[in-house]
C-alpha cells in the first residue's frame, strides 16, 4: 500500500511540475471549449451539451493515450523503468498509479467546463452529477489502462507514436465527439459502434442530455471496467522494464484481447441498432434544446388573433410571450427569428388518418412497411402538422417518433368521431351530437377526391405543397390510373352534400373536427389538413373556427389538450409559421415558414433525405 | 564467511555462450572487483546475481538466497547501481530517496546517507539540474537507501570525466573503510587495482585469473621491465644475467630493455656494468607489471583501446 501511495504522490508531483502535461490536461481542452463554443452557437443555449461532450472526451482521449501511452513508454526509452527493476516491486504500482495520477488530473477540467457551461452559456449543470462524475471516472481510467496497454506492446517510441495515433484520430474523429455521427456514413457509424469512445461519448451525453443514470449507461460502463481490468491484467503480464527487452509483433494481437469487450459491445449494437437509434434520438433532444425569439410574429391562439408579439421557446416549451416589445434576443441567449408579417399558431392536428395506405387506388402498387410510415409521418411534420391520430394503431411507429429517432407527427389516440355520410344529415341528428358534446367530422377533403375520382379530374395533385410532399413516382402512379379507365369512388360521399351538412352542422354547434382522411386514394398524408381547411371556409365555416378546430380542438378531444394546440407558455413549443394571415386568407396555413415541433426547429428540407 | 557463491554459472542466449562456467565466491566485508572488456560476460553475470536474469546452468548463492528463485527477498536485503539509469527530470534528489525507499521494508538514514554522499545541499535540485558526478552519486545513494547488505555497482565510473572518476573512487574508498560488501564491475584497471581486495580478470565468458591484485601481478609471468637510454651507442659485449634479466637492444643500440624478475637487482647491474663500459646514460625507466599486462599476456589483447 506504501508503494502504491508513493507512486500516486509522486506522479502527482510530477505532473504539477510539467508544463507539457498541465498544458496538454488543461489549456488544451479549454481551447477546444472555446472554438466549439462559438463554431456551435452556444450563444443560443442549446447544442451547448454537444461541445461540453465533445471535449470531455478529448480530454480522455489526450490524458489516455497521451498522458498515459506515450509517458509510459518515454520513461521505459529514457532508462527510468530500468531503475526500479532493481527493487523489490511488481509493475502493479506503477500503473496503477498512472491510472489514479491521471483521473485526478481529468476531474478539475471537467469540473472546469462545466462550470464555464454554467456561468458563461448558461447551461444547467447535469442533474445526475454523481453518475456523470462516476461514469467519466470509469472512462479516464479505462482510457489510461489502453494507453498504458498500447506502451505494453510497443517495442520503440516510433511505434508507440504510430500505435496510439492509430487509436487516438479515429476515436477522436468518429465516436462522434467531434463530428456528429449522424452525418457520417452509415459504415462509419457501423464501425464506430466498435469505439470504445463512441460509448463513452454516447453515455456522457445521455446523461447530459436525458439525465440519464448509470444504470442508464450500464452496458458502456461494463465494457469499460473489464476493459480496464483485462488492460490491466495483461499489462502487468507484459511490462517490460528495459527497452532492450524486445515483445514480439504478435503481443500486440493481446490489445485486442483487452478491447474484447467492445467487440462484443459493437457487434450486439449493430443487431439490435440500440446505439444509433439513441444517437438520433439525442441529436433531436439536442436540437430541441435551442433556444429561440419569434419576433415580432402575428399570434394566433384560441380567441383568435392576439395581435403581435414575440415569444420565446426554450427547452421545447413556450417559456414567454411579449406582447409588443420583447428583449433582444442576445439579452435572451436565443436565437432570434424575425417573424414580421407572418402568423404564429399552434402546429396543426389531424383527427382522422389511415396511415398504412399511401393515397395509392387499391389496385395500385403503393409503397408499404416501416419506411413509408416514416415518410408519412415526416410529411406531416413538412406540412406543419404535429399530430395525427391513425384509424390503426401502430405501437411501433408511435415509440420511435416518441423517441425522438424519427422525426414525425406523433400519433394520439382519441374517442371515434361521428363521420359525415353520403346522404344529408337531418338536423335533429345535429341537434343530439350538440347536446352529447360528440364531435362531427365533415370529411370534406374525403369527399371532394371521391368527386375528382368520379369526374376522373387531377388537379387536386397539382398544388405546391401536394408537390413538394409526394413522391413523384406515386403522383405519376395516380394521375396514370385517374386517365387510365373509369373508376369507383372509395366511398359515395359527395362535396355538396358534405358542405351542407358541415354548414348545419356548425349551425347546431356540433363540436367540429378536422379528419383529412388522408391515406385513402387522392389524399396524401400532410396536405390533405390544409385542403380540409380551405373547403371548410369556402363552405362558409369563419377561418377562426376551422383554425381551432384543428388545433386546441383537436388536442383536447385527443387528450393532449393540457401540451398541445395552444399558444400558451408552459404548452409544448410545437408551432407552425406561416406567411400572412391565415384568419384572412385560410391558404396561409400552406405557406410555411417554419415548422416547431417541442422547440427544434425543423430543417423542412432534410426531412425526406434520410433513407 | 562468503556472501556470494558462484559455481559453474554457464548464461546462453540462443547460440551465444555469454557466460562459459564461472566459480568464484565473495566474502563479507570485501570489495570484489570483476574486470574484462566490454562483452566479457561481467554485467551478465552480475545481472543473474541480482535476481534481473535467470541462468542457463550452474549454482549461485547470494546471501544464502537463489536469485532466480527468491529474487523478491535478495533485492530487499541487496542495493544495485546499474548503468545507464535515469530519473525523471523534475525530481529532486530527495524526493527521489524517500521514492526508493518506500520500496523496501527497511530503509536507512536519508539524512545520514546525504551527509555521507554530500549531496545533502543538493537535496532540493531537480534531478535534470545535477552534475554527472553529482548523478552518479546519487545513483549509488539510491542503491544504499535499503543499507544494502551487499552493494553491487556495475561500471561506476564508465564515461565520467576523471575529476568525477576520482570522486567515485573515494567514495568507494570511504565504503570499503566502512567494511561495506562491494561488487563491482569495471574495465578500468586502475579501478580495481585501486579499489578492490580481489579481482576476477573474465574474457569470453571465463575467469582467467583471481586473486588480489598483487597477487596476480605477482603470479603472472609478467616481468617488470627496464628501460635504459644512452647518449652514446651500446658496445657489442656481454651482459650480465642478474635476476634472470632478458634483455634487447634496439638497432641504432642507444636503448636497452630488460625484462625482469627482481627488478632492482638487474637494474644496479645494469648501471654497473654500463658505467664499466664507460657508456653515458641518458634516462632509466622503471616499469612494474600492471592487470594490464597480466591481460595482455593471458590473452594476448589490450583491455581496451
Amino acid at each position: 500500500m506504501r508503494v502504491y501511495l508513493a507512486h500516486i504522490v509522486l506522479n502527482l508531483k510530477l505532473t504539477l511540475r510539467d508544463r507539457l502535461v498541465l498544458f496538454f490536461n488543461y489549456v488544451f481542452p479549454l481551447v477546444f471549449f472555446f472554438i466549439f463554443a462559438q463554431a456551435f452557437g452556444a450563444s443560443r443555449g442549446g447544442a451547448f451539451v454537444q461541445t461540453v461532450s465533445m471535449v470531455l472526451i478529448i480530454g480522455v482521449l489526450g490524458n489516455g493515450f497521451f498522458g498515459a501511452g506515450i509517458r509510459a513508454i518515454q520513461e521505459r526509452e529514457l532508462n527510468i523503468l530500468r531503475r526500479y527493476r532493481v527493487a523489490p516491486i511488481t509493475a502493479a504500482p506503477l500503473l496503477v498509479a498512472s491510472m489514479v495520477t491521471g483521473w485526478a488530473n481529468y476531474l478539475p477540467m471537467a469540473v472546469v467546463v462545466l462550470a464555464l457551461s454554467r456561468c458563461l452559456y448558461g447551461m444547467p449543470l447535469p442533474s445526475n452529477w454523481l453518475s456523470l462524475a462516476v461514469f467519466l471516472s470509469i472512462g479516464i481510467i479505462a482510457f489510461r489502462s489502453i494507453g498504458l496497454m498500447i506502451a505494453s506492446v510497443v517495442n520503440s517510441a516510433q511505434e508507440g507514436q504510430i500505435i496510439i495515433q492509430l487509436f487516438y484520430f479515429p476515436m477522436l474523429f468518429l465516436s462522434g465527439a467531434t463530428l456528429p455521427l449522424e452525418f457520417l456514413p452509415k459504415w462509419v457509424q457501423a464501425v464506430a459502434q466498435f469505439l470504445p469512445a463512441s460509448h463513452l461519448f454516447l453515455g456522457i451525453q445521455g446523461i447530459l442530455i436525458r439525465g440519464e443514470n448509470l444504470l442508464d449507461v450500464w452496458r458502456a460502463a461494463a465494457a469499460l471496467i473489464v476493459t480496464t481490468i483485462a488492460a490491466t491484467f495483461l499489462s502487468v503480464k507484459l511490462f517490460r522494464w528495459e527497452k532492450e527487452e524486445r515483445i514480439s509483433g504478435a503481443a500486440k494481437l493481446w490489445l485486442a484481447a483487452a478491447l474484447l469487450p467492445f467487440l462484443a459491445l459493437g457487434a450486439w449494437e449493430l443487431r439490435t441498432q440500440h446505439n444509433l437509434a439513441k444517437v438520433k434520438s439525442l441529436t433531436r433532444e439536442t436540437r430541441r434544446s435551442q433556444v429561440f425569439l419569434v419576433r415580432d410574429a402575428r399570434l394566433f391562439n384560441e380567441r383568435g388573433d392576439a395581435g403581435t408579439g414575440s415569444v420565446l421557446l426554450r427547452k421545447g416549451k413556450i417559456e414567454r410571450i411579449w406582447q409588443g416589445a420583447a428583449p433582444s434576443a442576445r439579452e435572451l441567449k436565443a436565437e432570434s427569428i424575425d417573424a414580421s408579417g407572418k402568423t404564429l399558431l399552434p402546429a396543426l392536428i389531424d383527427g382522422g388518418i389511415h396511415l398504412d395506405q399511401s393515397g395509392a387506388f387499391p389496385d395500385s402498387p403503393s409503397p408499404r412497411g416501416e419506411g413509408a410510415t416514416r415518410r408519412h409521418l415526416a410529411a406531416y411534420v413538412y406540412c406543419g402538422v404535429a399530430a395525427v391520430r391513425p384509424a390503426a394503431p401502430d405501437l411501433r411507429a408511435a415509440a420511435r417518433v416518441a423517441s425522438g429517432e424519427w422525426l414525425g407527427a406523433e400519433l394520439l389516440d382519441g374517442s371515434p368521431a361521428a363521420y359525415s355520410s353520403a346522404e344529408r344529415i337531418p338536423d335533429e341528428i345535429f341537434a343530439r351530437l350538440a347536446a352529447e358534446g360528440t364531435p362531427f367530422a365533415p370529411a370534406l377533403a374525403a369527399a371532394e377526391a371521391a368527386d375528382a375520382v368520379r369526374e376522373r379530374n387531377a388537379e387536386l395533385l397539382e398544388p405546391s405543397l401536394v408537390q413538394q410532399v409526394a413522391p413523384p413516382l406515386l403522383i405519376e402512379a395516380l394521375k396514370k390510373r385517374l386517365a387510365a379507365a373509369p373508376l369507383s369512388p372509395p366511398h359515395p360521399r359527395r362535396l355538396d352534400i358534405a358542405s351542407d351538412n358541415l354548414r348545419r352542422a356548425w349551425k347546431a354547434g356540433v363540436r367540429l373536427v378536422a379528419a383529412s382522411q388522408s391515406g385513402l386514394p387522392l389524399l396524401l398524408h400532410g396536405p390533405t389538413l390544409h385542403r380540409e381547411l380551405h373547403l371548410w371556409v369556402k363552405a362558409g365555416i369563419p377561418p377562426r373556427a376551422a383554425l381551432e378546430a384543428a388545433t386546441s380542438g383537436n388536442a383536447r378531444w385527443l387528450g393532449a389538450g393540457s401540451r398541445l394546440g395552444q399558444l400558451a407558455p408552459g404548452y409544448e413549443a410545437t408551432l407552425l409559421l406561416v406567411n400572412g394571415n391565415p384568419l384572412n386568407e385560410i391558404d396561409s396555413t400552406q405557406h410555411i415558414a417554419a415548422v416547431f415541433i417541442k422547440g427544434e426547429r425543423v430543417i423542412r428540407a432534410e426531412l425526406f433525405e434520410e433513407e | 564467511m562468503s556472501v556470494i557463491r558462484v559455481a559453474g554459472l554457464t548464461k546462453r542466449y540462443g547460440g551465444f555462450e555469454a557466460v562459459r562456467g564461472i566459480d568464484f565466491a565473495v566474502d563479507e566485508g570485501e570489495v570484489f572487483g570483476l574486470l574484462g572488456p566490454n562483452g566479457a560476460g561481467k554485467t551478465t553475470t552480475v545481472e543473474i546475481l541480482e535476481g534481473l536474469r535467470e541462468r542457463t546452468s550452474g549454482d549461485v548463492e547470494v546471501l544464502g538466497f537463489d536469485p532466480a528463485v527468491q529474487a523478491r527477498q535478495l533485492k530487499e536485503r541487496i542495493g544495485v547501481c546499474l548503468q545507464a539509469t535515469n530519473l525523471p527530470e523534475k525530481i529532486t534528489v530527495a524526493e527521489a530517496l524517500d521514492f526508493f525507499a518506500s520500496f523496501y521494508r527497511r530503509a536507512g538514514d536519508i539524512r545520514r546517507l546525504l551527509d555521507r554522499l554530500q549531496l545533502w545541499d543538493r537535496r532540493n535540485a531537480y534531478y535534470s539540474k545535477l552534475s554527472g558526478g553529482q548523478k552518479q552519486r546519487l545513483a549509488i545513494a539510491l542503491a544504499m537507501v535499503n543499507d544494502p547488505q551487499i552493494l553491487f555497482l556495475d561500471e561506476p565510473t564508465a564515461g565520467l570525466d576523471p575529476q568525477v572518476r576520482l570522486e567515485i573512487h573515494n567514495l568507494v574508498l570511504e565504503l570499503k573503510q566502512a567494511r561495506r560488501t562491494i561488487l563491482l564491475t569495471t574495465h578500468y584497471i586502475e579501478e580495481a587495482e585501486r579499489l578492490c581486495d580481489r579481482v576476477a580478470i573474465i574474457d569470453n565468458g571465463k575467469i582467467i585469473a583471481l586473486g588480489a591484485p598483487g597477487e596476480i601481478q605477482a603470479r603472472a609471468a609478467g616481468h617488470s621491465r627496464i628501460t635504459i637510454s644512452c647518449a652514446t651507442p651500446l658496445p657489442e659485449m656481454e651482459w650480465p644475467n642478474a635476476g634472470g634479466a632478458q634483455i634487447q637492444i634496439d638497432a641504432a643500440r642507444t636503448t636497452l630493455t630488460a625484462v625482469s624478475n627482481e627488478p632492482t637487482r638487474t637494474l644496479v647491474e645494469l648501471v654497473k656494468r654500463l658505467d664499466q663500459a664507460g657508456v653515458e646514460v641518458a634516462d632509466i625507466h622503471l616499469k612494474r607489471p600492471t592487470l594490464e599486462d597480466v591481460f595482455i599476456e593471458l590473452t594476448g589483447k589490450r583491455l581496451r583501446d
